[in-house]
């Protein structure tokens, strides 16, 4: 009985280690693409060794229709002038919506709204952070715009000193509640309290542009943030006399960026030897480039107190010693000598086994001596076989 | 093959967008299958994959056919000037595999003075009989409906593909093409791809070029288009 068993458990063996090669018992029958920064750009060993080896040797070929400009559609309200800082000043009037300008991605502009309906003494000064180009809006950005539109309810918040962000994105499938789907806009007005409407739009979409809005004043006399006087020899020297640019003359300029906006735009910045804050790049020089002068009494001490000078003044040095102690409590972890990072894919990448093997089989018409075939189109008599 | 057959070969899938982070992880498999490429894929990327997969070579200048509402006036973009080239209404142009074109749509009836650019991104090719190719032409139609969409700040996003034979669905097949409508979480490539060989995919949103800011791109990248009969070598 044990032997017809074993012969039966090797059958069933066989049988089925010919039918499987072992992906059926780890796999649900599915497989999964690798994200779609990977997909355009493989990685080292596919299309180049990756930066930091060797060049590549090859550029990565432009691929057409990216746009490097995103349409920014002003909605409204109607009638409302949309202007931006140039140098030295602003453009006045540029759009009158509903209007729209391309804009240069991955830049934040600063934006001048006159002639709101109903409120034409009021001049905003928002600023419009156009991020750069994702893989997933791309397509959305080379054939749509995006829109900025300004509400009743906006207004009401500026008028009653509030801050104002809205982010235009556009959100992942998952998030989508209609069955035709379009670009959604976080206002942070309609958040719940502490809830950052960027972060919030970056975990339901990609993000296209953030505008944001306060009741600011940046065209104040005196000193002022972004547009400032040109100034000499310390701020008392002349100030630029600004000329105007007016749309409604026919005038035209393109916008000033203020700032990158993005993903990277004020990250880590890349390895550079850092003389201090506001120093430009490079070897730290006593008395150069806003380096103390050596020997001048500010040397630092741990609590912030400056300590005396290190060389005295045309006498022999008495000073043998200085000690300062630090008697405040510390409890300061450990920095991390060993940072590990777990990334999970979820589902997984799983890719089917590239084939290595094929059998191509053609099997043709055989005729017995005297039998002749013919195509219809070519038979003697219109009649094929 | 009539010509009634031949307009039936095509089933539009329409995508009325959106897409997801990491496009190519988020949408469901189809048949078992994930596809690497979606509607929102990045435009030109499926028509750069062809070309890598040899589909353009030799070159070939596929006889693409645009059927817009009536009384709407047709343009396409061609050369490295970007130029366009009026068509009339179904405008037929042979178009390169791995190439994508924008055309120029305007007199619409329900929009008038507005302009809409959508763009056609060949993917594959026909292979008609021998000397037939223009009679034969890959059909393409938006709809005012569509355009209603797109002036709505909407993308929609159409794949054509050539239906595998065994999967025709015979007892209705008519001379009108065939439209089936997928929900934006849906790869509307993914189901072409499955149904047969996919073609051609078209865009179609509301963005104009604006003339402060002249953007080239815009336009394409400048491919050729060729007007005429096809010689009968092709």
């Amino acid at each position: 009985m044990k032997y017809y068993f074993l012969a039966l458990g090797t059958v069933v063996v066989v049988c089925v280690g010919c039918a499987m090669d072992g992906q059926q018992i780890t796999q649900k029958g599915e497989y999964h693409a690798p994200p779609a920064s990977m997909m355009q750009r493989p990685g080292p060993m596919v299309d180049g060794p990756g930066p930091g080896v060797m060049p590549m040797l090859a550029p990565q070929a432009p691929r057409p229709f990216v746009a490097s400009t995103t349409q920014v559609r002003f909605i409204g309200p109607d009638g409302m002038h949309v202007g931006w800082q140039i140098p030295g000043g602003y453009a006045e009037n540029q759009i009158v919506a509903p209007g729209r300008y391309n804009f240069l991605q991955g830049n934040t502009y600063r934006l001048k709204l006159t002639n709101v309906p109903g409120r034409e003494a009021l001049s905003l000064y928002p600023s419009l952070q156009v991020y750069p180009a994702h893989p997933n809006t791309d397509a959305y950005l080379s054939h749509n715009s995006v829109p900025v539109q300004l509400t009743a309810e906006d207004l009401d918040q500026f008028e009653s000193n509030n801050f104002v962000t809205k982010v235009i994105y556009l959100p992942d499938a998952k998030f989508q509640e209609l069955a035709i789907a379009n670009v959604e806009t976080l206002v942070s007005t309609r958040l719940d309290p502490g809830v950052d409407p960027v972060q919030e739009a970056d975990k339901r979409g990609t993000i296209m542009a953030v505008i944001r809005m306060g009741n600011m004043d940046f065209e104040m006399p005196g000193p002022r943030p972004g547009v400032g006087p040109t100034t000499m020899m310390g701020g008392s020297g002349v100030e630029q006399t600004a000329y105007s640019v007016d749309g409604l003359e026919g005038q035209h300029m393109p916008p000033l960026p203020i700032g990158p906006a993005g993903p990277g735009a004020g990250g880590i910045p890349g390895a550079m030897m850092m003389a201090g804050p506001g120093t430009p790049p490079g070897p730290p020089i006593s008395g150069m480039n806003g380096m103390p002068v050596w020997g001048q009494p500010i040397t630092g001490t741990p609590i912030g107190l400056a300590g005396p000078a290190n060389l005295p003044y045309g006498g022999p040095a008495g000073l043998k010693s200085h000690t300062v102690r630090n008697r405040t409590r510390q409890d300061i972890p450990e920095p991390v000598d060993h940072m590990l990072i777990d990334v999970i894919h979820e589902p997984g990448i799983s890719l089917p086994k590239p084939v290595k093997y094929m059998e191509y089989k053609e099997t043709h018409p055989v005729y017995q001596p005297g039998e002749l075939s013919y195509p219809a189109w070519a038979a003697p008599q219109g009649g094929g076989q | 093959m009539s010509s009634r057959f031949a307009a039936g070969m095509f089933v539009w899938l329409m995508g009325v967008t959106l897409c997801s982070r990491g496009f190519a992880q988020q949408y469901p498999s189809v048949d078992g299958r994930q596809n690497p490429l979606s509607q929102m894929s990045p435009v030109g990327m499926a028509a750069e994959w062809s070309r890598g997969l040899g589909i353009d070579r030799p070159p070939y200048f596929q006889p693409v056919q645009l059927s817009l509402p009536e009384g709407c006036q047709l343009a396409v973009y061609h050369g490295p000037r970007r130029a366009p080239i009026e068509l009339s209404n179904p405008g037929q142009a042979g178009l390169l595999v791995g190439q994508t074109y924008r055309y120029l749509v305007t007199g619409l009836v329900d929009f008038p003075g507005v302009e809409f650019y959508p763009s056609v991104e060949l993917i594959d090719r026909l292979h008609p009989p021998a000397g037939q190719a223009d009679q034969f032409p890959v059909t393409l139609e938006l709809t005012a409906e569509e355009f209603e969409l797109a002036a709505k700040g909407r993308l929609i996003t159409k794949v054509v593909y050539l239906e595998q034979p065994d999967r025709v669905p015979t007892a209705t097949l008519e001379s009108t093409t065939r439209m089936t409508d997928l929900p934006p979480s849906e790869n509307a490539i993914a189901h072409a791809d499955v149904l047969g060989r996919p073609i051609a995919i078209v865009r179609l949103g509301g963005r104009t070029p604006d003339p402060h800011r002249p953007d080239p791109q815009f336009f394409g990248m400048g491919a050729p288009v060729r007007l005429g009969p096809t010689p009968r070598a092709e």
